[in-house]
């Protein structure tokens, strides 16, 4: 029996954390049908950061919308630790694009990063500890009485973080989370999301579609492209765990992987 | 449903916005708040400075003079006559009111979530939306007899529906991105619509509540036109009968009394179970 158990351990230890097979996703039916994604597959292993980069249009957020459970595919399945998921899942966690509106103006910043443990009926202490913890862990320690709209777009994006950190799911899906503030601000949210992925090993998936952004942050970018989408390019960045603003950007190998991904984009 | 929902929804900064300079202008507190009374009460100063002058030699029966009036419902306060049935109809009001705030909540949340009862039942609420309010009292009060409890359900009836379509509107206005929030953290039933739905509607509820009161004022006198022995309704009704017409003008003017006291403590009321509204609003 034990001979038999060890080659299975491995395979599960080997298997990735979350994976798509074959997803097809289309809106509509009969002549009116939209295919959107055709296709699809994925491995994202654990503790990796993977971005999903791609032009505007091209069903990227169809694609996290399958992915967070929000949709059913057409066909395909998309699975987390190889459990099929057929809505939301207790192991994903969505940081929304729009942080302003997905924030609750009528909680307090506590009050809102805690409310999902509450849902899933952890104690009130025990919620707001840890609450309080993820709110320190994204620079935001003791800011919890304040209200969302007391607070700068980037502080309340900092919030959203905060709470898909404190549900604490094995992976965290990120929806251009970045794409309404400014840019420095974005570079900051950009590093505190790097060093969150080292300190707490959470595995993140971010769609984007700036390519500088998903170099920069990720292990491992996916192009998307054409229409329906298909996975045109993987390419794994090799950066490692430290990287800069300014020394990351200006290494040659940024500029290939750049280069590269800009005429697969562009051939498609 | 959306666009038969009441207009008076105040949306996020209007109000707030328009009192925002008025706030900001720096003035000690006391003489802000007298300068802010005075604003208001010098119209009807002036307006029943202008009514007692003008009804002080009145001879028109009808048309009693404001002393009179006055005098009338100092003495009906004092003796207990008018106080008494004031008490009887603010009763019955706060219970009917209580019982169509309860259910049109109720009812707006769960048709406000569920598309297909919403559709079947809309055109129900709409007929009984536009049969007037006052027109049933005889019907209620005929079908259900002649205590306190068919008044109130009549007041609790005409009452609901602005608070129920206000909260079905609500809920249909909630946040996508919130719905999707709530769906991905896999927030259970009861508490999402305690802590995400109701919250978010509650400006459009509240709205709605404001619409209600000055209707369950109007249909609780009304309601004691009919079969009633006691209340400000069967004052009026009563004291016009027997031709006490300063009597007759004091019920009036107490219900236009009670009836902006009511609002204005409304407000107060709104100030404090929206208060992340008119703040958030205000930024």
């Amino acid at each position: 029996m034990a001979i038999q158990a060890a080659p299975e351990d491995v395979q599960v230890a080997t298997k990735p954390l979350l994976q798509v097979q074959g997803l097809t996703m289309s809106y509509g039916f009969g002549d009116s049908e939209n295919k959107i994604l055709n296709d699809l597959n994925l491995d994202v292993n654990d503790g990796e950061f993977v971005s999903i980069v791609g032009p505007s249009g091209v069903g990227k957020t169809t694609l996290l919308r399958c992915l967070s459970g929000l949709i059913q595919p057409r066909s395909g399945t998309v699975s987390v630790g190889g459990e099929v998921i057929n809505g939301p899942h207790r192991d994903l966690a969505v940081v929304f694009q729009d942080y302003s509106r997905s924030l609750m103006p009528w909680m307090t910043t506590l009050e809102n990063v805690a409310f999902p443990l509450q849902g899933r009926g952890v104690g009130k202490k025990e919620r707001n500890e840890t609450a309080e913890k993820n709110l320190a862990a994204v620079g935001l320690a003791g800011q919890g009485h304040k209200y969302p709209w007391e607070m700068s777009g980037g502080m309340q994006q900092r919030v959203a973080i905060a709470r898909a950190l404190a549900y604490n799911a094995k992976v965290l899906l990120m929806d251009e989370p970045f794409a309404s503030v400014d840019a420095q601000t974005r570079f900051d949210l950009e590093d505190l999301v790097i060093d969150l992925q080292a300190t707490l090993g959470v595995t993140i998936i971010l769609v984007t579609h700036d390519i500088d952004e998903a170099l920069y942050l990720a292990d491992k970018v996916i192009v998307l492209a054409e229409k329906p989408a298909t996975v045109v390019d993987v390419i794994e960045t090799g950066f490692g765990d430290h990287r800069d603003q300014v020394e990351t950007k200006a290494d040659p190998r940024f500029a290939d992987a750049r280069a590269r991904i800009l005429h697969r984009l562009r051939d498609h | 449903m959306t666009d038969t929902a009441l207009r008076s929804a105040p949306k996020p900064g209007t109000g707030t916005r328009a009192r925002r300079p008025e706030a900001e202008r720096v003035r000690s507190r006391p003489a802000q708040v007298a300068l802010n009374v005075l604003q208001r009460a010098w119209l009807i100063v002036v307006v029943f400075a202008i009514w007692w002058i003008a009804s002080a030699d009145s001879t028109n029966v009808f048309i009693p003079s404001l002393e009179s009036i006055l005098t009338s419902l100092g003495r009906d306060l004092f003796n207990g006559v008018i106080a008494e049935g004031a008490a009887y109809s603010l009763g019955n009001l706060a219970a009917g009111l209580l019982i169509a705030v309860a259910v049109g909540i109720i009812g707006g949340l769960i048709l406000g979530e569920t598309k297909r009862l919403r559709e079947i039942v809309d055109p129900v609420i709409h007929f009984f939306r536009s049969v007037p309010q006052a027109a049933l009292v005889p019907l209620i009060i005929g079908a259900f007899g002649i205590g306190q409890g068919p008044k109130i359900y009549t007041i609790a009836f005409a009452c609901m529906w602005p608070v129920l379509l206000n909260t079905i509107d609500g809920v249909l206005g909630v946040e996508p991105t919130i719905r999707k929030f709530s769906r991905v953290y896999r927030i259970p039933r009861g508490l999402h619509f305690r802590k995400v739905v109701l919250p978010a509607a509650l400006p459009q509820i509240v709205a709605g509540v404001r619409v209600a009161l000055p209707i369950g004022i109007t249909v609780m006198v009304v309601s004691e036109l009919f079969a009633a022995n006691k209340g400000l309704g069967f004052y009026i009704l009563n004291s016009s009968a027997t031709f006490m017409v300063p009597e007759t003008w004091a019920g009036a003017l107490l219900v236009g009394v009670i009836g902006y006291i009511l609002s204005l403590l409304f407000v107060v009321l709104e100030r404090r179970i929206l208060s992340w509204y008119f703040k958030s609003g205000a930024k």
